[in-house]
């Protein structure tokens, strides 16, 4: 309590509260009598409440007594208990007396009352802030699949993913992060299932940043992985809650923030990246030669160039003789060797892809077809690049484009440009060098304590099931090994298929015999 | 479960092989038609029960020392000081591996792909390449070696399937050979290509179930002295006995003889050598690795990582001291007996001694039942 001229500690309370947020203009005091005899008022932050209830269900219910207490005479020292108990149409009060927390819980949308006599405020959950509508997700769409997606506001999320598993093991940990934002971020995971170990971990990680802000869980994502310097992405992201959900029964940890409708998941092997929920709502043999070109697509985002300027430059020997013939014919014109070539497209196709998500949809399409003009054919006719490079740099570019995960691809991505540079020096001995350094990197890689390239380099026969490919789900009965699950099936293991009965035999069929007769 | 416990069987079998598999192969071929021309398979075949003899003992010492490597029960064994003289010429006998594999290799490189290049360039990017991996730990040294184990054994059946098209069965008669005289230093030599299978003795303490060493050595030595078998064999049934020995590299020649149906790609030769890059890195990691782990125990440090760079200027001079490829073949022949006994006769020594004085290491408890 700062102020000493004030009579009463009411006034002295309202004193200090004005102080520390009366200057804002979006603060509102309003004074008022409970029940036509007791001074009081109300604190909020004007649009961050709920006029309508604090209107109707607060300020008209305590303005008025009861209908069942119109004759009973209130004493002071029950008044409390009466405005809680009989009065307040609300469900969501507490009570609280340390005057620091009363202005926390300003900050954060909640209206704080305070009756003269009575030390303790009511706090009353009134925040409704907009919010957008629940929508397909923009980075995963699926064909077959829900199509529901993450909005910003954390209780909304929430609601999304309990509502999938509804399940009272499902833990749902709240924790506030960021000094000055105060963001609520929520660790789920599995009772039952959920390694103890790995939620502790989550949790001793989150509960080690002191940062000032959070305003995205990309911030998070950047403190809790294992080796901040790989190119490779550690952790998964997500908009999608039925993914969620799915790892969540798989034993992951997913991490959720106020105000980013992206989910974190932990731990993430590097398979995760180019894996869809399609894969697992799509019927498996389909899904796996889908999942199978989405690899290759891949390779060529990576090595694709590299193998094109090592060839070309060091041992054109390698391809058939009329394709030389042809590759060097293109590139008769061209002054410049062809890692210079390469890099100069390339890095003028990662320009106007850049420009192309920054600028607004209907631009966008102009620029990416007056982009693929200068690029292709110009470029060609100028004598500036062969016909065989643009054909390999579009290659690269759409095969980026079909990963499935865009921090993956963008691991990738820049990947090939120091491939480039070894190629351009050392042939394909370079590219083999520099493909081995980057599979030993991916190899020493860990998140939260998984293999990062399991479950194919500690050898789990039972993960690689759905690596390549992914298996019929009866022939998957197990959770991933390396996440040590409490328990590991997830499915009957004595009878994965129900078993099927011909119900409709044509034999069975009384008129069929009738016909024959 | 022990957290540093954690190599498979399988794991231990793929670092064999992908140890074993290494530069060796291309000169293979030539080493075993000169010493029994026609009888280079059988004589690939006797090298490889040579070769395993040194494996065995390890395992066996392995299994009766199961949470220690070679450096530390040498000194229960045979006393503290002896065993340092003894652990000191392992170290030296495997950094003078570690630089004349890379050495081998840069000459391959540079003789058939990099026409241009300096061999210096070429050793020095396959030494930097082992040291960076090197400074992993033991689990992750594991996982590089499972993880390469297809590439390499794969490309090598692929190049004999295919060259069997232009394979002649009369080429391998007389299987017996038909001059026996350089038998024995031909197997010798051959049987020296198999001492990175030492390295299985820096392993065993990080495997989980540490009587499975035998095993795993068998099934290591199986794979990887069928593939040598088969390749001679190939190499000697294309081009026959006296044409291979006119090859310094037959098993590159072999690659480059054969080409794949329907053309897609001219000639094998360059994109074969290009994928053997993943397996003389093995060969090279497991060597370089063995170098400086044991380095690291024998001063008794907590991790070798230390060693790693230390150590790259030297491996890199010693390899840069012979003067051209036929010094080097004579320096890896020689350098190949004189490892014989180190990796043969120092095994033996230990294990018989351990026998003798009843010495045997802490048994894995817990971990062992599982």
């Amino acid at each position: 309590m700062t102020s000493t001229k004030s009579a009463s500690p009411f006034e002295d309370n309202i004193a200090f509260i004005q102080q520390q947020c009366g200057m804002n203009d979006d603060f509102a005091i309003r004074r008022f009598h409970v029940f036509g005899q007791y001074p009081a008022v109300i604190f909020c932050y004007d649009f961050m409440v709920d006029p309508q209830a604090l209107n109707f269900d607060i300020l008209k219910a305590m303005m008025y007594l009861p209908p069942q207490l119109r004759e009973a005479d209130i004493k002071p020292d029950q008044l409390l208990d009466i405005v809680v108990n009989d009065t307040l149409y609300y469900y969501k009060i507490k009570l609280e007396i340390r005057p620091k927390l009363w202005i926390d819980n300003l900050t954060r949308g909640r209206t704080v009352i305070l009756i003269d006599g009575i030390d303790e405020a009511l706090v009353l959950e009134t925040r409704q802030i907009d919010k957008r509508a629940i929508e397909q997700p923009a980075t995963e769409q699926v064909i077959r699949g829900p199509r529901e997606g993450f909005i910003e506001v954390l209780s909304t999320n929430l609601t999304l993913i309990r509502y999938r598993l509804q399940t009272s093991d499902l833990r749902v940990k709240v924790m506030e992060l960021g000094r000055r934002t105060k963001t609520a971020v929520a660790v789920c995971y599995m009772e039952d299932l959920t390694n103890p170990d790995l939620v502790e971990e989550v949790h001793r990680r989150l509960s080690k940043i002191d940062i000032d802000a959070v305003t995205d869980s990309g911030i998070l994502e950047q403190f809790i992985e294992d080796n901040h310097f790989s190119p490779f992405p550690q952790v998964q992201y997500t908009e999608r809650p039925d993914k969620v959900v799915s790892n969540l029964v798989e034993g992951r940890v997913c991490i959720l923030v106020d105000g980013s409708p992206l989910a974190l998941i932990v731990p993430t092997a590097f398979n995760q990246f180019y894996q869809t929920v399609e894969d697992y709502t799509e019927r498996f043999l389909l899904m796996s030669a889908v999942r199978f070109a989405r690899l290759i697509a891949i390779i060529f985002s990576l090595i694709f160039p590299s193998l094109y300027v090592a060839i070309i430059s060091f041992n054109p020997e390698l391809i058939p003789t009329e394709f030389a013939v042809a590759v060097a014919g293109g590139r008769a014109g061209v002054p410049f060797p062809a890692v210079v070539e390469v890099l100069i497209m390339e890095v003028s196709m990662e320009v106007l892809r850049e420009a192309t998500i920054r600028l607004p949809q209907q631009v966008g399409g102009a620029l990416s077809i007056v982009g693929v003009l200068v690029i292709g054919q110009a470029a060609v006719s100028a004598g500036f690049a062969s016909p065989i490079t643009v054909v390999i740099i579009a290659l690269t570019t759409i095969g980026s484009f079909a990963t499935p995960a865009y921090n993956a691809a963008l691991a990738l991505r820049l990947l090939r440009f120091p491939l480039v540079v070894l190629a351009g020096v050392f042939g394909l001995y370079g590219v083999m060098i520099g493909l081995i350094l980057i599979a030993n990197h991916m190899l020493s890689l860990k998140s939260f304590g998984v293999p990062y390239l399991s479950p194919l380099a500690p050898g789990i026969f039972q993960g690689m099931k759905d690596m390549l490919f992914r298996a019929p789900l009866w022939w998957m009965p197990k959770r991933p090994g390396l996440l040590q699950t409490q328990n590991l099936h997830r499915l009957n293991p004595d009878q994965p298929i129900p078993p099927s009965r011909n119900a409709k035999s044509p034999l069975d069929l009384s008129n069929m015999e009738e016909e024959e007769r | 479960m022990d957290k540093t416990r954690q190599i498979t069987m399988i794991q231990i079998a793929a670092i064999l092989v992908s140890t074993i598999i290494g530069v060796g192969v291309l000169p293979l071929p030539l080493f075993a038609v000169n010493a029994l021309d026609s009888g280079a398979p059988l004589i690939t075949l006797a090298a490889v029960l040579f070769g395993f003899i040194s494996l065995l003992l390890l395992s066996l010492l392995g299994m009766r020392f199961p949470r220690q490597t070679i450096i530390q029960y040498s000194e229960q064994i045979i006393g503290k000081w002896p065993a340092r003289a003894g652990s000191l010429l392992v170290i030296v006998f495997f950094a003078v591996l570690t630089s004349l594999t890379a050495r081998e290799f840069g000459e391959v490189v540079v003789t058939s792909v990099l026409k241009n290049t300096p061999v210096e360039v070429t050793v020095i990017v396959m030494l930097l390449l082992a040291t960076f991996s090197t400074r992993n730990d033991v689990t992750v040294f594991a996982y590089i070696h499972y993880f390469y184990f297809p590439l390499i054994l794969f490309p090598a059946l692929f190049i004999v399937a295919l060259s069997l098209k232009n394979a002649d069965a009369l080429n391998l008669q007389p299987i017996w050979g038909n001059d026996p005289q350089g038998v024995i230093p031909g197997a010798l030599t051959i049987a020296a290509l198999f001492q990175g299978s030492f390295i299985l003795t820096s392993v065993i303490p990080s495997m989980r179930r540490p009587q499975k060493a035998l095993l795993a050595s068998v099934v290591g030595m199986v794979i990887a002295g069928g593939l040598y078998v088969i390749i001679v064999a190939a190499t000697v049934g294309v081009f026959g006995a006296e044409e291979t020995k006119k090859l310094l590299w037959p098993t590159l020649e072999l690659a480059k003889a054969t080409s794949l149906p329907a053309n897609v790609l001219e000639r094998l030769d360059a994109a074969f050598l290009i994928v053997w890059v993943t397996a003389v890195f093995t060969t090279l990691l497991s060597s370089y690795f063995l170098t400086t782990q044991s380095l690291g125990l024998l001063f008794r440090l907590r991790d070798h990582k230390l060693f790693a760079f230390f150590l790259l200027p030297f491996v890199f001079v010693l390899a840069m001291l012979p003067q051209n490829i036929v010094q080097m073949y004579t320096i890896v022949r020689m350098v190949g007996r004189i490892g014989l006994i180190l990796t043969l006769a120092y095994p033996a020594l230990l294990l018989l001694v351990s026998i003798l004085r009843k010495k045997r290491g802490e048994p894995v408890g817990e971990v062992a039942q599982r």
